[in-house]
């Protein structure tokens, strides 16, 4: 009966959350929206006239899209693996940040391979990569990746799910219709027993196990479809780790943005606390080192071997693109890595700066990794005009790209407005066993 | 103390970190190079003539360091006794390299040997002196003739000069190299002596071609004392193409992969979705368990 009751409790605590909109958030909502319709105007003027609105041409076929890509497949990737881990060793923090992990690994898997998508040329022949894959090519390996992933994915949040959507089905009253009906359908017939607790336990800490050993494999395919090419700056055998860092380090700063945005804007001051953004902001410190670490160990190698085309591709990253470097690999390592390493300045606001350089900064990174190397082929192509060798954004590619992180940020607050950000279920788990805790001492 | 070696150390190391490697490794010093001015002149396949002067600083002491020099305007002349006339202005590029492509059609004043006379001049600067280099050239003509002979493909070669009269005089003496156009290099194939200005030899019959047994057959003379550099080209339908015969199965770049790949991405992609489909026959089961319960 208190069980129930504090069930009741929680879903009332929650429900203004889910059910009403202030009007920051309806300010938000149409804004996003505004920027995703840019967006499809954008993908229409895109898709009848062709590559040619990008910027991208013969030398430098990939531009933004594939950086944003990279970017959001990476954040989902560190989210998954980052859950898995909280999951997995039942981190006792966990609560208050582990929905936050999951919605934006989800999102961001739906959201990245859409700018794969904007990528292709011909989409019209898209559904040969199915047809006739080649099991050889990186990119065969990573379109599967990424489908077994998102699948994954979709299961693994769902689990975590269930217990809420319980929940909110046995506490529904003067809910809408189509809420009772969505959360009825949804619940599974999941009446919180021991015996469907201890299974649905089980089954979400072996989704969590397989989610960390997919996300490093499919971090590496995805590092691979670079590393793999004999292209300067791309064809490195560090390439796989690099990434699997690189994505941890943007993953535990969006999370860090997002609880911080969360908190304050959804009032959660009492769930999302200090002490998680101090535990999150540890993580991105080790990242952050782990992250400069192999920067500087993948450029320095580049710049010892002496080979020509590698020193022409390090020559133009410190000329053409030099402030980007700068901003990418030492703003966007070191002051992070400055204001999580000493203990006094570790605040929320802070933590939470460093997060948003850490963010920007390898955006940054990507970029650089990306179209430099383009730049300079092994092959250039000779006598051509300016546009041909060098590559700029068109706004058409900015759109898109703005688009994306507007849908993004939609998705999740639509999503939250169909589940508690903080899993009811978690603070019931955890009051159990605070619970259970005395009565063993009494013993 | 220590807060001041502290706040050293990080703006030794910041200071290092922004700075550019290539701006410390090397001399820029004009003094300390020695300066490589050279001068050539190709008479081309489409009788057109390239002058192009390579200008490069050699560092004294370390004689791997080579510069190319960059944006340095070379001014190319025809000479004469009389009067020097203006043929071209040219920067040279990354590489250090200067290029002038003069027309077919393009009248120079030669001398009373029929030799042109032609000069590339770099004006000095504040930092480089200045250079000049002369050459005289004559201008050969070369006439390929395919064609043949008796069921056997002949290549021939007439190489001559016009005299002021435009009498056609034949070279003697002089190396000659026949090559096929290849797209990263071109092969030789025949090389020998004009003599009389005449050359002729059989063709080889092995040599494939494009898909349409079409060749590039290239003349060229190389660097010579009275000539410069003249080539010389005709395509032929002379090629002998043959598909090759591959024998590449399961390889990465034939049509099947390896055989472990198969192997492996099968288990992988079959240990993961068996996991899946035990996972949603699990929650199958808990809502069965869940209907039972309601």
């Amino acid at each position: 009966m208190d069980l129930e009751n504090r069930k009741r409790e929680l879903v009332k605590e929650f429900s203004p959350l889910l059910l009403k909109t202030s009007k920051t958030s309806k300010i938000w909502m149409i804004g996003l929206t505004a920027i995703i319709l840019v967006g499809v105007y954008a993908f229409f003027v895109q898709f009848f006239k062709g590559h040619i609105v990008t910027g991208m041409r013969d030398n430098v076929v990939w531009g933004v899209y594939i950086i944003n890509f990279i970017f959001f497949v990476c954040l989902s990737y560190s989210g998954a693996f980052i859950g898995g881990i909280l999951h997995f060793f039942n981190t006792p923090w966990k609560n208050s940040v582990t929905r936050i992990v999951e919605i934006i690994t989800v999102l961001s898997l739906i959201i990245g391979p859409i700018f794969i998508l904007l990528c292709i040329g011909r989409l019209d022949r898209l559904h040969y990569l199915f047809m006739y894959p080649r099991i050889q090519s990186p990119i065969t390996w990573d379109i599967i990746a990424i489908m077994t992933d998102l699948i994954g994915c979709f299961i693994y949040l769902f689990l975590t799910f269930i217990p809420d959507f319980a929940i909110l089905r046995d506490n529904s009253e003067g809910m809408s219709k189509w809420r009772q009906k969505t959360y009825k359908f949804l619940a599974i017939n999941y009446q919180d027993t021991e015996s469907q607790r201890e299974s649905l336990h089980k089954l979400t800490k072996t989704m969590s196990t397989l989610i960390i050993a997919l996300a490093i494999v499919a971090y590496s395919v995805l590092a691979w479809i670079f590393s793999l090419t004999l292209q300067p700056g791309w064809n490195s055998s560090i390439f796989a780790p690099y990434f699997i860092i690189a994505g941890l380090y943007s993953g535990a700063a969006v999370i860090i943005i997002a609880m911080y945005l969360i908190r304050k804007y959804f009032k959660l001051d009492h769930y999302i606390r200090k002490v998680h953004f101090i535990g999150t902001g540890v993580v991105l410190l080790i990242m952050s080192m782990l992250y400069g670490y192999f920067t500087f160990s993948e450029y320095f190698s580049r710049w010892f071997s002496h080979k020509t085309h590698d020193n022409n591709l390090l020559d133009t990253l410190f000329t053409r693109y030099f402030w980007e470097f700068v901003l990418a690999n030492y703003i966007g390592i070191l002051v992070p890595l400055a204001i999580l390493f000493f203990k006094k300045l570790r605040n929320i606001k802070t933590i939470t700066l460093a997060a948003v350089i850490a963010v920007l900064g390898l955006w940054l990174n990507r970029y650089l990794i990306v179209v430099p190397t383009l730049e300079t082929p092994y092959l250039p192509i000779q006598d051509t005009r300016e546009e041909f060798i060098h590559y700029s954004a068109t706004w058409v590619e900015w759109s898109l790209s703005f688009a994306g992180i507007a849908a993004f940020i939609l998705f999740f607050m639509l999503l939250m407005k169909l589940v508690p950000i903080i899993p009811m279920s978690g603070i019931i788990d955890h009051e159990r066993e605070q619970k259970g805790k005395p009565k063993r001492r009494k013993k | 103390m220590i807060t001041n070696l502290f706040k050293f150390s990080i703006i030794a190391i910041l200071i290092g970190l922004f700075t550019n490697s290539n701006c410390i490794a090397q001399d820029n010093e004009a003094k300390n190079f020695k300066m490589l001015y050279k001068f050539y002149t190709t008479k081309q396949a489409d009788n057109s003539r390239l002058l192009e002067v390579s200008f490069i600083a050699k560092h004294k002491k370390d004689r791997k360091n080579k510069v190319p020099v960059y944006e340095a305007e070379i001014n190319f002349y025809n000479t004469s006794e009389e009067e020097d006339i203006l043929l071209g202005t040219v920067k040279t590029d990354k590489e250090g390299f200067a290029r002038l492509t003069l027309p077919e059609n393009q009248i120079y004043i030669t001398d009373v040997d029929g030799y042109i006379n032609i000069k590339a001049e770099f004006n000095k600067t504040d930092a480089i002196k200045s250079y000049k280099k002369s050459i005289a050239v004559k201008d050969l003509i070369l006439e390929l003739n395919l064609e043949e002979l008796d069921s056997i493909k002949t290549a021939t070669l007439k190489a001559y000069t016009l005299d002021s009269l435009k009498t056609e005089i034949p070279i003697t003496e002089t190396e000659v190299v026949f090559s096929v156009g290849g797209m990263i290099n071109n092969m030789p194939i025949e090389n020998g002596t004009i003599e009389d200005g005449t050359y002729e030899f059989e063709f080889p019959t092995d040599i494939p071609g494009d898909v349409n047994n079409n060749l590039d057959i290239l003349v060229t003379i190389e660097d010579h004392d009275d000539f410069g550099t003249v080539i010389q080209q005709k395509n032929v339908n002379w090629g002998n193409f043959k598909e090759q015969i591959k024998d590449d199965s399961n390889t990465l770049w034939s049509e099947a992969a390896p055989i472990w790949m198969y192997v492996i991405l099968t288990i992988l992609l079959l240990g993961v979705w068996i996991k899946y489909i035990y996972v949603i026959i699990n929650l199958f089961s808990i809502r069965k368990d869940g209907k039972e319960l309601a």
